[in-house]
């Protein structure tokens, strides 16, 4: 890859009192690439996810960004630094319109801090628009949209809320067939801006063989495997998404029973 | 198929749909229909010149509170102690004016012994609403451990000071004090004044004469009364009280503020999820302890316009007051759980609660304690019909 990363992970270490979460982890991420995070259940994806949107501090390791030694001590520090992490809740309200969602805790405001509602419908429109929903009400509430816009209108306020890095934490779960596909098109929408970074964490390797350019396997808190999509053949990724466990292994014991 | 896309399957409403879907919708039909069965049961007398008056008073009195409550439930807390707040600061306003203040600092001005009452009153709602934030204890035991603590206190304040749990037959303040004239006295003499004016337009040329039978005269005045003219052909009402505009800057403020603000922003998203709204930087608990003060804000008006109306206070006033005001509130569509309601469909309720807790004084035939079966009534439909609209929001219908 000519472009440089935008964030790199180098090394880091998490340990909560004798249990180690992460044992030496390294991540690059590079604007305009959809890096995928992948691993089973306690390989250590969100530690990871946590330490880079500020949440934990790594027992030792650095993050740079844009070259830069950072360290974060909570969430707003990752946020200045232009991390934004969509989460599994989303952090929306339901009982809420889109454009009162989109600007929760950072409304537009003019003096006495009267809102400028018609400029704020206006933005969150255009945002959205942007990577995949064309609304027509932004005073639509958001309990009536599908799993799927939501996902998009968490993912649309935090790149207009300044995103470099896009951290998607299992955006695809929960969803129906169909709305996930929305969700990958969007993911898709946004690596083609070209300035964004984006961490796609998932469990399900067709939705990463899709969209991915890069990859890295997490197990028991280690990097057990990681490349672009080239580097690493179709097999090879459903081996390591078991954890490095061979299929056939599995195939073996199953039949066991 | 392609350009199909999910939000096309919303279906877009024209003007008279969204109107009829709009969460007031419930609060003003009921409205209504009090307003014309009251007006008919009482051949009209309750929209007289004096019962237009009477009605108003009482519906400003309990929209006050409802606003103060409202604006609390959307956040998604309770306020169980506005009527003991009520009590405590007409105790604490009536005293002063006739033991005069504090630590002996001389006689007390209806203002500051007003001043005075706020700043306890206010400090009371932030240690109840930090109390709340700060121990994620349910508002409603919190509040209602201050219904006691405050109707305590109150009796207790009242009988040490003035052996007696009321004050009564304290001079008029509204003659000299410009501030107890704009709490307890009358307003918009404007609307009357003009009411007159053409009444006597319309009323020329009649009069009393001494060949009319009794039900002749009665009849007279009656048609009077719907002209603002007494019996002696002058000026019958001259005012509304003052409470209507108290009524008006409140409920006003808070529209404006939760339509139009940031804060009524935080309001709404606080009542809706408190952890979403936290994750994106909404000041959650500084939210609700804003609005316990609020509420305390709004009992301790109530109180002082009671108090400067009535040149009295008592122990037992602001009695059932909490509960009235949550009534309107859930009657004008604010959901129980918050994060959801309009001011305007509280005005609405508080329109509605008024005029059935007058009618007593408009129907004769009427037991006045129709009025509780009639709240408890509407309050089950409306919180049925609230329910309903949350669902339907949330996608459950």
């Amino acid at each position: 890859m000519a472009e440089k990363s935008y964030m790199r992970v180098e090394n880091v270490v998490k340990k909560f009192g004798p249990f180690t979460a992460l044992d030496g982890v390294d991540l690059d991420v590079t604007p305009g690439e959809i890096h995928a995070l992948l691993g089973d259940n306690g390989a250590g994806k969100s530690t990871l996810i946590k330490i880079l949107s500020g949440v934990h501090q790594p027992t030792s390791g650095t993050i740079y960004v844009d070259e830069k030694k950072v360290f974060f001590r909570n969430p707003r520090d990752a946020a200045a630094a232009g991390i934004g992490t969509v989460y599994q809740d989303l952090a929306i309200n339901q009982l809420m319109s889109v454009t009162r969602n989109f600007f929760m805790g950072r409304e537009l405001t003019s003096t006495f801090g009267v809102l400028r509602m018609d400029d704020m419908d206006k933005i969150a429109h255009e945002e959205m628009k942007k990577i995949g929903i064309d609304f027509s009400d932004p005073s639509q509430a958001v309990g009536t949209m599908s799993g799927g816009q939501r996902q998009t209108l968490a993912i649309a306020r935090a790149i207009y809320f300044g995103a470099k890095v896009l951290i998607l934490d299992e955006p695809t779960s929960a969803l129906g067939q169909k709305q996930q596909m929305e969700v990958l098109k969007t993911i898709k929408r946004v690596r083609a801006r070209g300035d964004i970074a984006i961490i796609f964490i998932t469990h399900n390797e067709i939705h990463s063989k899709l969209i991915a350019d890069r990859y890295t396997f997490l197990a028991l808190g280690k990097v057990i495997g990681a490349g672009t999509k080239k580097e690493l053949a179709g097999e090879d990724i459903r081996r390591l998404m078991a954890g490095g466990a061979e299929i056939s292994d599995l195939e073996q014991e199953l039949s066991v029973i | 198929m392609t350009d199909r896309s999910e939000s096309d399957r919303l279906q877009q409403e024209n003007w008279l749909q969204r109107t009829v879907r709009r969460p007031e919708i419930g609060a003003f039909i009921v409205m209504m229909i009090i307003i014309v069965a009251l007006a008919m049961a009482s051949g009209g007398k309750a929209f007289n010149a004096l019962g237009l008056k009477n009605n108003i008073a009482i519906i400003a009195q309990l929209g006050i509170i409802a606003t103060g409550a409202a604006l609390l439930m959307i956040a998604g807390e309770f306020d169980l102690s506005i009527g003991p707040m009520i009590a405590f600061a007409g105790m604490s306003i009536a005293i002063m004016m006739k033991w005069g203040l504090p630590f002996g600092l001389g006689e007390a001005t209806p203002f500051l012994a007003f001043l005075i009452t706020l700043i306890m009153t206010l400090a009371f709602g932030w240690l109840i609403g930090t109390i709340v934030v700060k121990s994620g204890l349910s508002s409603f035991i919190v509040t209602l451990a201050f219904w006691f603590f405050l109707r305590g206190l109150t009796e207790v304040c009242f009988r040490l000071i003035n052996q007696n749990t009321n004050v009564s037959g304290l001079p008029d303040f509204k003659k000299e004090s410009w501030f107890a004239e704009q709490m307890g006295g009358e307003v918009f003499g404007w609307f009357y004044d003009a009411w007159y004016w053409i009444g006597t337009k319309i009323a020329a040329g009649v009069e009393f004469t001494g060949d009319m039978t009794k039900s002749e005269k009665i009849d007279l005045i009656n048609y009077l009364s719907f002209l603002n003219i007494n019996r002696k052909m002058e000026q019958w009402v001259t005012g509304f009280d003052a409470r209507l505009f108290w009524f008006i800057v409140i409920a006003g403020a808070a529209w404006y503020v939760l339509a139009r603000t940031q804060l009524g922003s935080w309001i709404y998203a606080t009542g809706d999820n408190k952890e979403s709204a936290r994750a994106n930087g909404v000041p959650v608990n500084r939210v609700k302890v804003g609005l316990f003060m609020f509420s305390a804000f709004c009992a301790t008006i109530f109180a002082t316009c009671q108090v400067f109306d009535t040149n009295s206070s008592d122990a037992a006033k602001g009695m059932f007051k909490e509960l009235e005001a949550i009534a309107i509130a859930v009657v004008g569509g604010i959901l129980m759980t918050g994060g959801f309601g309009t001011i305007v469909g509280v005005v609405f309720g508080a329109v509605t609660f008024g005029l059935v807790a007058n009618a007593v004084f408009f129907i004769p035939w009427i037991d006045g304690a129709w009025f509780r079966v009639f709240v408890g009534t509407v309050l089950l439909a409306a919180v049925f019909a609230n329910e309903r609209i949350r669902k339907r929001i949330t996608g459950g219908i």
